[in-house]
This record gives structure tokens, C-alpha cells and sequence, in this order.
């Protein structure tokens, strides 16, 4: 460590606490505000199902995407095997494949999804065909259902709430400072209740929606989710179901649990539930398996992702020059959009931004 | 008058307003907002749908999306997708109103959840619920004549048949209807909407006479959205066109394209040997 560098962070939802952790690995200074509580976070990272799925979100958005997961696929096994240190409990992190299905009557959506695939991917398309034979043995408790199915092999999940306390735990334990209940207000300089930020040789705007007052190409897009326990259906695969109206997944939790999600509104909207999303959510669930009928439901949750127009990430820098701050510059680099894709981008989004640091804390 | 002048009078008239285009697109199911944008620029249209009814409209949470569609500086034309039932369609429709500030609407009753068709019973008493309150009514409905003759009772000026159900890409299904109405309905404007996969359904829907044609899902969810919606806008054009220049009608014959005088008599008799095989 050449340079202890002194860093802010506004916004502890993933892409924050992960941003926080791998700083303070390298031995820097850290402050990680959020205008929430570190605990019950309100971030679109706390409701999302977490799968890191490249081939499934390629088809709903362009080769990029699947470029950056694949790369972030690579980088989370190590970061999870950091972070699974003995005595702690470890966070579940699966890479089985997924398995995508459709009824009989709407098999042209499989086949429309497996010719995005190869449109997006040409030879890079690893994805399988399953007979119900196939399907029955590798995850029997919705083979009855199905006739035909696709595996998309590697594709990983994560236990998202656990994976974000234990990044709190460890930020803690590293020496960062969390402040909860500290909005960091962006005009365009950063300050804290009035107050400019002084004294950071960068500042890292990763609010996500929270950004939304100061970003006017950004949105937030409303996704709702269910979450259920059972032990009547036991699932080892994200599975992703294909229907004319509604693209749904269902994602095994540790537990017994499962999330159902997501809906995906043009809205800004962070009301509960609506009726009609609950009765696609549930029907997803049951047509899967009925056994789902007599599983418990656990919890509802909304929440928006945050997007900019074109649905990509974005890393933007820029150096704002404070009225009342002693002639100081502040570098500010603003991270986010990261939309559907969290857990897919952050891990490639977080080392793009690390390689950069040098150029992003330069002084002016 | 040129040809090219013959094409550029050619106006679609709905209720009193004149547009160039014939293609009216849906505004969903786009991989992003600007993949959206960028369907709209290419395909050249000037009249847009956009449906509110999941986006708590009350609360203008929707408002966002909404402002960058008006962007286009399209014809917004509202419509009341989701709805089952006659009072859902109209509130709706008073809430699209006030938002748009447009009284238009393409009204949408829905009677089946799972093929999204239109209920006649309900769509003409939203109409008419819709007209006395001075909305400009574009209804969605089957391609059934008396339906549509119904629709007129209660005082649409246009009418919006579908080709096939909504999503399905099937084309027109069901061209005996289709032609029907054509040709009952002489003076209306007849818009297609719904069902159409491919740019030569709707260039057929154009053939046969009809004034426009509305789609969504084949341009969002194509793989290159604003390729296919330059490919549908020249479909429609083309449609169009011949429908002005007049199709030939088809024969049983073959009727030769260049005069057979002094063709070697040789190929006459193949043609006779033929025959008697």
C-alpha cells in the first residue's frame, strides 16, 4: 500500500457496501453514509432475488450484460470464500444453472427465448435442451409439469440479506465508519446537511435511487416480489418460467424459502403489492408445482430498480469546484443504473472502478 | 398529379385529424425506454399507445416514462389495456384524460384473461359511456360485423378489428371477416390492431384496404426493435400503395406479361403436349 487514500461513499446498498469492502481490503479509509438504516435496508439490493444469471438477462438486454456477468460469475466465488470465514455463518452462494420451462400451450416462448440466446450469442450459447426425462433428474419436483425445459449451465445465486450484513460486519471489523441516517445531498457538490464534504480524495455517489432528485435521466422501475416457505417442494435450480404475459422466476432460498419476482412496472411507484401482481406471482408458483398451494407466505416486498434510459450501467466522473470550500476540488464519481442486473454487474462494476482509482483521485 | 403527390395527399383522417403515417405503435414491452425511442424514430409513426393502468396513475408515477414518450412529439392515444370491466375502462379513461390532457382513447375492455379478446358486451356500453361524456373512442374489438355495426350506433368514427388475438403474431386470421368489413364499412376508418407478426400481415391488412394497422409486441420484442420497425413502416407504405395503384386480380390462367406474336409456334405446341399429359 503505496497511498492510504480517504474515501466517502453515499448510498450502503450492494454496490456501496461492496465498494467499501474491497477499498478497505486495499487499505483505505472509508466513510459509508446512507440516508437509511444499515439494518433494515430500503436498497433495491435488500428485495432483489439475487441471481447472477448472464444468459437469461442477455435475452431481456444486450451482449454487454452478459460479457460483464460472466466476468462477475469469475469474481464472486472468491469474494463469497473471503467472506465465509470459520465462525461466522457462512452465506449461500450456489452456481447449479438454471432451468427455464414453459407449459405446452406456450412452448413458442422457450423457443423464442432460446433464439434471443443464440442471436445475442451466437457460439457462446451454451444453453441445453431437457426432455422430461432430463428435467425429472434434475429437479424432479416440477418435471410432471413440463414437457421440454432449457438448463443454462453455471448461472449462480446468492443469499442476498445475509451476503449485505455480513458486508456490514465486515466494513465494521475493517475500520470503515458507517453513518446511518446521513443523506449526502449532490448540487452538484456533495455535502452533508448543509455542510460541504471536505477532506476525501474521492467521494463515490452509489445512492441508485435515491440519486433520482439530482439525475434526471434516472428512474426508478417498480418490481414486486413474494416470498414463500414450504417443505413440500424442494427446488436446486433457479428456475425462470416463460409465459405470453409475464416472465417470472422462482429462486430456492436457504430454509425452505422461496422469492418469486419480479414484476417488472414503468413506475415510480414504492406502494405495496398490488392484487393483480399477487395473483401472477401466486400462479406462477402453483403452476410449477401445486404442492405450492399449502406453502406459507412470508412476505411481500416493492421496490425500484434503478435504471437510466438505455437500461445499462453507467461510471461517470466528474470534479466540482465548492463555493466554501477552501479552494478544494471534490472528485466525484457517480456509479449506478445497474437496473435488474445487481448482483450480475457489481462484482465487474466495483473492479472496473477499482482499476481506475488512480484517475479518479487525482488532484486538481 | 404525380405519383409521388398522389401518395404524399394520402392522409389518414381520425376524427378530424390528419396524419401521414399508417402505423400506429404500442409502447411496451421495449428492452429499455430508448430501445422504445429509437423504434418509434425509425418506424416513423405519429400516433403512439401508452397504457397507465399498473402504474398507479393517481400518484403520476408513471410520469417519468410518460413525459419521454410525449417527447416524440407523437399523437398520444391512451388506452385502457388491463381493464375487465365497464367502469375500470372508464375511469381509466377520465384518469388518462386529465393526464394527457386528450380525449381520445383506445379503449380496451378485456373478457378473456388468457387470450386478452375483446368483451363485445362491455366494449360497446364503455362506448357509449365514454361518448356521452365527449371522450373520441377508438375501440378494440373482434372483427364481427354486427359488433361493429354497434360500435357506429353509439358514435365511434373508428374502429379498431383485430387480426388475431393480442401477442400472437398470427395475422389475419380471419380474412372473410376482415374483408366484410371492408367493404360494409366503406366510409370508416379501419384500423387493424392486434395479432400482426410480420411486416407483410400488415402489408396485406393495407392491401385488403385497410386504413392503418396498430402493433407492438413484433417490433418490442424483436431482436433488433428498431430494424423491424423501419421494416413494418415500409411494409405499411407499400401496403398502402398498391391498395391506391389498384391489385390486379388474380386468374386462373396464365396470361402472358409480353405479347406471344413471333414466339417460335414450337413453344405454343409444348404447352398444348403438356396439357393433354
Amino acid at each position: 500500500m503505496s497511498h492510504q487514500l480517504s474515501i466517502a461513499i453515499a448510498g450502503a446498498g450492494l454496490l456501496g457496501r461492496l465498494l467499501a469492502w474491497r477499498l478497505l481490503k486495499l487499505g483505505h479509509r472509508v466513510r459509508l453514509f446512507d440516508d437509511g438504516d444499515f439494518q433494515h435496508s430500503r436498497s433495491a439490493a435488500h428485495t432483489a432475488a439475487a441471481m447472477i444469471s448472464p444468459l437469461s438477462e442477455v435475452v431481456v438486454s444486450e451482449r454487454s450484460i452478459y460479457d460483464m456477468g460472466v466476468r462477475s460469475l469469475g469474481i464472486w466465488p472468491g469474494w463469497i470464500e473471503e467472506l465465509n470465514v470459520p465462525g461466522r455463518p457462512a452465506v449461500h452462494y450456489a452456481a447449479p444453472g438454471s432451468v427455464v420451462v414453459a407449459h405446452p400451450a406456450d412452448m413458442a416462448e422457450l423457443e423464442q427465448f432460446y433464439s434471443d440466446l443464440n442471436f445475442h450469442l451466437g457460439a457462446d450459447n451454451n444453453a441445453r435442451w431437457l426432455d422430461r426425462r432430463d428435467l425429472q433428474a434434475i429437479e424432479p419436483d416440477i418435471a410432471d409439469q413440463f414437457d421440454r425445459a432449457l438448463y443454462l449451465p453455471d448461472e449462480a445465486y446468492l443469499d442476498n440479506r445475509h451476503l449485505l450484513d455480513r458486508l456490514l460486519e465486515e466494513i465494521r471489523a475493517l475500520g470503515g465508519e458507517c453513518v446511518a441516517h446521513q443523506p449526502i445531498d449532490f448540487s452538484p457538490d456533495a455535502k452533508m446537511g448543509g455542510q460541504t464534504l471536505s477532506g476525501f480524495d474521492c467521494i463515490f455517489d452509489c445512492r441508485g435511487v435515491g440519486a433520482r432528485q439530482s439525475e434526471k435521466n434516472l428512474r426508478g422501475v417498480r418490481g414486486e416480489v413474494l416470498w414463500v416457505q414450504t417443505d413440500e417442494v424442494q427446488l436446486h435450480h433457479p428456475v425462470r418460467l416463460m409465459h405470453p404475459r409475464y416472465k417470472l422466476y422462482i429462486v430456492p432460498k436457504p430454509g425452505n424459502r422461496f422469492i418469486i419476482g419480479a414484476t417488472e412496472i414503468e413506475s415510480q411507484d414504492r406502494s405495496p403489492v398490488s392484487v393483480q401482481s399477487m395473483l401472477e406471482l401466486c400462479s406462477a408458483l402453483y403452476t410449477l408445482n401445486p404442492a405450492f398451494a399449502e406453502a406459507r407466505i412470508l412476505e411481500l416486498d416493492a421496490n425500484l430498480r434503478p435504471s437510466y434510459w438505455h437500461n445499462l450501467p453507467m461510471i461517470e466522473q466528474k470534479w466540482v469546484h465548492p463555493q466554501f470550500n477552501n479552494g478544494e476540488m471534490q472528485n466525484i464519481v457517480r456509479i449506478n443504473g445497474l437496473y435488474r442486473h445487481g448482483y450480475l454487474l457489481a462484482p465487474t462494476v466495483v473492479e472496473d472502478v477499482l482499476a481506475r482509482l488512480t484517475e479518479f483521485t487525482q488532484t486538481h | 398529379m404525380s405519383n409521388t403527390n398522389i401518395q404524399s395527399a394520402d392522409t389518414l383522417t381520425l376524427y378530424g385529424e390528419s396524419f401521414s403515417s399508417r402505423l400506429l405503435l404500442g409502447t411496451a414491452l421495449y428492452s429499455s425506454p430508448q430501445a422504445m425511442l429509437e423504434s418509434i424514430q425509425s418506424s416513423r409513426c405519429e400516433i403512439v399507445t401508452l397504457g397507465l393502468r399498473r402504474q398507479n396513475p393517481k400518484d403520476r408515477d408513471g410520469a417519468q416514462i410518460w413525459d419521454a414518450i410525449k417527447s416524440t412529439g407523437c399523437r398520444l392515444l391512451p388506452n385502457t389495456a388491463g381493464c375487465k370491466t365497464v367502469k375500470e375502462a372508464v375511469n381509466l379513461a377520465e384518469m388518462s384524460r386529465e393526464i394527457f390532457s386528450t380525449s381520445w382513447i383506445k379503449l380496451e375492455v378485456i373478457g378473456d384473461d388468457y387470450n386478452l379478446q375483446p368483451d363485445p358486451f362491455g366494449l360497446v356500453e364503455a362506448a357509449e359511456e365514454l361518448i356521452k361524456r365527449g371522450f373520441k373512442v377508438l375501440p378494440y374489438c373482434t372483427d364481427d360485423l354486427v359488433l361493429c355495426q354497434k360500435l357506429l350506433k353509439v358514435g365511434c368514427e373508428v374502429l379498431m378489428p383485430w387480426g388475431s388475438p393480442i401477442g400472437t403474431g398470427q395475422g389475419l386470421l380471419n380474412k372473410y371477416n376482415l374483408r366484410t368489413l371492408r367493404e360494409r364499412l366503406p366510409n370508416i376508418p379501419l384500423i387493424v390492431d392486434a395479432g400482426i407478426g410480420a411486416p407483410s400481415q400488415a402489408c396485406e391488412a393495407m392491401e385488403m384496404g385497410f386504413d392503418a394497422v396498430l402493433l407492438n409486441t413484433a417490433v418490442a420484442k424483436a431482436q433488433q426493435p428498431a430494424l423491424m420497425a423501419q421494416a413494418f413502416g415500409n411494409a405499411i407504405d407499400a401496403g398502402r400503395a398498391a391498395y391506391i395503384a389498384g391489385l390486379m386480380q388474380k386468374r386462373q390462367t396464365a396470361s402472358p406479361s409480353t405479347p406471344v406474336i413471333g414466339q417460335p409456334f414450337w413453344h405454343q405446341r409444348r404447352h398444348d403436349k403438356q396439357d393433354q399429359q
